[in-house]
């Protein structure tokens, strides 16, 4: 929605900006200039309001984002309460998940301040990365590698304090 | 006829020829008896004009004889171009009568036949292989007529000039009659053989064009290829076979034909010299005899086209011969009103393979009681719900739907009792309203005939509004655009609209909407909207034709903002097609881009000039495309380069330039902008904004619609908008709709229809929480005791209110009940939700 102001700033444009942004996500990193040119250019941007949601819990909205400017606040509803799980300021990427397969959000997502947002949709995703095949199992590695280091960071920082949830750990071993 | 009544299949070809072309066939006749006696006329006359005219010196003979020949020539002419038309004329009619029939009988086919026949087959035998059987039977009484009368006519004239040099010289005909029919055999094996190989071929396109995702998926393109190259050749022999024995037959019969005049010339010549034969009446007989070698050569092609027709009808038919496993329609009584009871008895479906998708199942169902089937995939939900739809024909047991056993009900019955939302529901090309309409059309009357029953409009948006199509179908109707010669009246009231939207959310709305603002430039407008910033009221003005438009170029020219122009239409090109230069023609890739995708090889050869070249001009098409590009740029959308403040303001600039210019020189030329005046360039909602929607957002999309729902219900304009949006055409295999449009569509179509017995597979599974929600909610409350319901669950949360559940394991059901009384048994329901 940005756009205006973006595009007036002269030779550069959104699609260079979403370039190098995208560069700089672990998820999108590693891959070939050719596939990245691609997804650059498939994103749009949004600009939300303070308030507005991102994602909803419970819907599948098909969708990653990366924060450009502003921050945003997790919550989960938990019967009725809603609870403040943490918040995500620019140059956060979420959602590589969701680009790889149908998932029902956890947590809403909602803007706190005015932020302005890359998104790239599953359906945008899937037949961009069919393009370039050779590339999925790289994806795969690094998805598999996230979720590794997440529990292992898990286990070194907290697993001391979280009393009765070990036996429900192991997310890794899926 | 008693013929129409029997299946096509069955028919043989001859029937055609007379069914239904009596009258044409006869006025045929007539002709061909004209034509045949215009024929030999002028050879007698010829014979006076040498034996008499000449001889006796009398021109006033030779003016009279010349006269008739010339009028005989002049109507034999006129009636061969009329036996063209009236062949023409049969053989396109039974064309069509053919092609309709065969259609008629492929789509009520069983569905078992569909899983060994590829589209391409049916297709190719409905297009292709019924062209020739047809010309037979346009040719198939006049060809023959007419030429064994011209044959018998000529022949007698033979031999009334002479008996013996006559006998001679016909003997040839019987010698060719022994040794065609030898080649023609060949011949037709070979094409019996070509006509399957076609069939395969077809099918074998249609395939990998269906499953072309696949191809690229896996980048199987050489595999593909190698597959196809095998059938392509094996065509090619066989058709070149063929292709030897038709051109041996041709060729014989030339020789024997050939030979016909030097058998005429070594006895003519001799008995003339004898002074046995008169001069002119060699000649007459020369003539007479040449002229036999058209009618013969014209039955042999008879004779051919014959062999093929017959081949290729019979082949076709012999393929698709199969009945229905049902019969269409009850003969003497009215379509069954079943009562809404399922009684399943020991219930089994076997497949030919010997697989059991359904083992003793047994089941029954009240009228208005609702059932959920459960289970993993494989276990038989859906098996067990076509059978009880009749799709599919199960193998042992009893199947009863209101008492009657449902293999013995025909298909109306069937349809006017029962619903089905299919797991992939097809949507068919046409608007929203011929799809909404589609099974109760098909319910209330025959097979598609107008008549009543039809549900009335309120019914329509009452069922839009429970599925929940009620705002796709509104925002369909707000994207299209309006014409000045229909929509008179509702663009006032639009205009009206626009100016309470702004006074109400004017200020809300800055943020997802940019307004036709004169003194900005817009970035979700082209630069060539930009710089004329109005409609043109002339096809020549419109934005797609400015580049050819003398005024603009001269303005852009004048301007100096051609040079400029053609810079950004370069950056774009270049940037365009390094990002999207090998990517396949996917409409998701190119929705962002200035340039589609048939569009994309012209830019790449305009780039290789341009590299080429360097210095030197470009071609006028290729500095045209170019321009096209930049006059297209809208920076909002099409994001690959940036467009400077600099240019903006220029452009802003030349914006008012123009509009001074033109409004001096054409004043009629454009309608610009204005708060007053409706813009029919732009859709109903950029009407509604006096602007264009900046966002993609569909949470935003949907608020925006809800405010401007209130204000189109306040000035009676939502039916009309409504209404507009029912002609929305859905695409091929309704690809204009996303997968939940797709499914809502066809639940919609199932509820207007209202059956008694209603079964869905998995109907909502690609429906967002909301809308799967409201469908669940409304099967619970609206549907509730008035319609039995079958429904395959994909997602256990909803099936909680069911009367019944059952669930199903490699084709039995292991457990039915109600949900607590199944939770409460922890047995196999208990164990799904846990496991979910």
């Amino acid at each position: 929605m940005s756009s205006l102001e973006e595009s007036s700033l002269g030779p550069s444009c959104e699609f260079q900006e979403n370039l190098n942004l995208l560069r700089q996500t672990h998820f999108f990193s590693g891959l070939p200039l050719e596939s990245l040119k691609v997804f650059a250019y498939l994103c749009v941007r949004e600009r939300l309001h303070a308030g507005e949601f991102l994602f909803r819990q419970g819907e599948d909205d098909h969708q990653a984002y990366y924060i450009v400017s502003g921050k945003a606040r997790l919550e989960r509803n938990e019967n009725g309460h809603e609870r403040e799980i943490r918040e995500f300021g620019a140059g956060t990427f979420i959602g590589g998940l969701t680009l790889l397969g149908e998932t029902r959000r956890l947590y809403s997502l909602r803007a706190v301040e005015e932020t302005v947002c890359i998104l790239l949709s599953r359906e945008k995703f899937t037949k961009a990365i069919q393009q370039f095949p050779e590339q999925i199992p790289r994806i795969i590695r690094i998805v598999v590698g996230s979720i590794n280091d997440w529990e292992d960071r898990f286990l070194a920082e907290l697993a001391a304090d979280c009393g009765g949830c070990l036996p429900r750990l192991g997310v890794s071993l899926l | 006829m008693a013929a129409v009544e029997r299946p096509i299949v069955k028919r043989s070809l001859l029937s055609w020829v007379f069914d239904g072309n009596i009258g044409w066939q006869i006025t045929l006749l007539g002709v061909i008896a004209v034509a045949v006696f215009t024929r030999v006329l002028p050879l007698e006359m010829q014979k006076r004009i040498v034996n008499q005219a000449i001889t006796l010196r009398n021109i006033d003979l030779l003016l009279l004889y010349c006269g008739y020949y010339l009028a005989a020539v002049l109507v034999s002419s006129a009636c061969k171009y009329m036996i063209n038309i009236l062949e023409t004329l049969i053989s396109q009619r039974v064309l069509a009568r053919m092609r309709a029939a065969l259609y008629a009988h492929v789509i009520t086919l069983p569905l078992s036949f569909f899983r060994n026949t590829q589209p391409g087959t049916v297709v190719n035998a409905i297009v292709n292989e019924l062209v020739v059987p047809s010309n037979f039977v346009s040719m198939a009484m006049s060809t023959p007529v007419s030429n064994i009368l011209t044959l018998l006519a000529f022949a007698g004239f033979l031999f009334w000039l002479n008996p013996l040099l006559a006998a001679v010289s016909l003997s040839i005909y019987p010698a060719a009659m022994l040794l065609i029919p030898f080649l023609q055999k060949r011949a037709n094996i070979a094409n019996k053989t070509r006509v399957d190989q076609s069939r395969i071929f077809s099918g074998r396109i249609a395939e990998a064009i269906s499953g072309i995702h696949e191809i690229h998926g896996n980048g199987t393109y050489r595999i593909e290829a190698r597959k196809f190259n095998k059938m392509v050749e094996r065509l090619r022999k066989v058709r070149v076979t063929w292709g030897l024995y038709r051109f041996g037959v041709k060729s014989t019969n030339n020789l024997f034909t050939s030979l016909g005049p030097f058998l005429v010339f070594i006895l003519g010549g001799y008995l003339t010299i004898k002074g046995q034969l008169e001069l002119g009446s060699l000649v007459a007989f020369l003539s007479a005899q040449e002229k036999l070698y058209d009618p013969w050569k014209e039955l042999i092609e008879f004779y051919q086209v014959h062999q093929e027709g017959e081949v290729s009808y019979k082949r076709t038919m012999e393929f698709f011969d199969a009945t229905p496993e049902h019969r269409l329609e009850p003969t003497g009584r009215k379509p069954l009103e079943l009562e809404a009871s399922l009684d399943i008895k020991n219930l089994s479906f076997v497949t030919e393979s010997g697989i059991r998708l359904l083992d003793d199942v047994n089941l029954t169902l009240r009228p208005g009681e609702h059932l959920a089937l459960v289970g993993f995939s494989g276990s038989g939900k859906s098996t067990l719900a076509l059978c009880i739809g009749q799709l599919y024909d199960y193998s042992e047991g009893h199947l009863l739907l209101g008492n009657e056993e449902v293999a013995h009900l025909t298909r109306k019955d069937v349809v006017s009792n029962v619903g089905i939302v299919a797991q992939n529901p097809f949507i068919f090309e046409g608007s929203m309203a011929e799809n909404l309409l589609y099974a109760c059309e098909a319910a209330a009357q025959g097979n598609g005939a107008p008549g009543d029953g039809r549900p009335t409009l309120d019914d329509i948006i009452a069922v839009l509004h429970q599925t929940g199509l009620f705002t796709d179908v509104l925002r369909f109707g707000l994207n299209a655009f309006l014409s000045p010669e229909k929509h008179r009246e509702v663009v006032k009231t639009i205009t009206r609209v626009r100016r309470k939207f702004q006074e109400k959310f004017g200020e809300r709305l800055a943020d997802y909407v940019e307004f036709f603002n004169e003194n900005q430039y817009l970035s979700y407008s082209s630069v060539a909207e930009n710089l004329t910033f109005g409609a043109a009221n002339r096809e020549e003005f419109a934005n797609v034709h400015l580049s050819r438009n003398d005024y603009f170029m001269t303005f852009l020219d004048k301007e100096g903002l051609l040079r400029l122009l053609i810079n950004i239409g370069v950056r774009l090109a270049r940037q365009t097609v390094d990002i999207l230069g090998n990517l396949p023609p996917d409409n998701i890739f190119f929705e962002q881009s200035p340039m589609s995708a048939e569009e994309l090889p012209a830019y790449k050869l305009v780039l290789d000039q341009l590299r080429r070249r360097k210095d030197q001009e470009l071609a006028r098409d290729d500095y045209l495309r170019l321009l096209d590009l930049a006059l297209r740029f809208t920076p909002g959308i099409h994001k690959m380069v940036g467009l400077g403040e600099d240019l903006q303001k220029l452009l802003l600039e030349k914006r008012a330039r123009f509009r001074a210019g033109i409004s001096q020189d054409l004043p009629d030329a454009f309608t610009f902008y204005s708060q007053n005046d409706y813009i029919y360039s732009q859709t109903i909602l950029n009407n509604i904004f006096f602007g264009k929607t900046k966002t993609s957002s569909t949470e935003t999309q949907e608020t925006i619609t809800q405010n401007i729902i209130q204000l189109l219900i306040e000035k009676d304009l939502l039916e009309t908008i409504v209404d507009i949006g029912m002609h929305y055409n859905v695409g091929s295999k309704g690809d204009n709709l996303s997968g939940g449009q797709r499914q809502k569509l066809a639940i919609a179509r199932v509820f207007l229809k209202a059956p008694r017995v209603l079964i869905m597979d998995e109907a909502t599974s690609a429906l967002d929480n909301k809308s799967q929600a409201r469908i669940q909610n409304l099967l619970e409350t609206r549907w509730k005791r008035k319609s039995t319901l079958i429904a395959v669950a994909h997602r256990l949360d909803t099936i909680r209110k069911f009367d019944k559940i059952a669930v199903m394991k490699a084709g039995k059901i292991i457990e039915m009940g109600g949900y607590d009384e199944l939770i409460a048994r922890k047995g196999a329901l208990y164990e799904l939700v846990g496991r979910k």
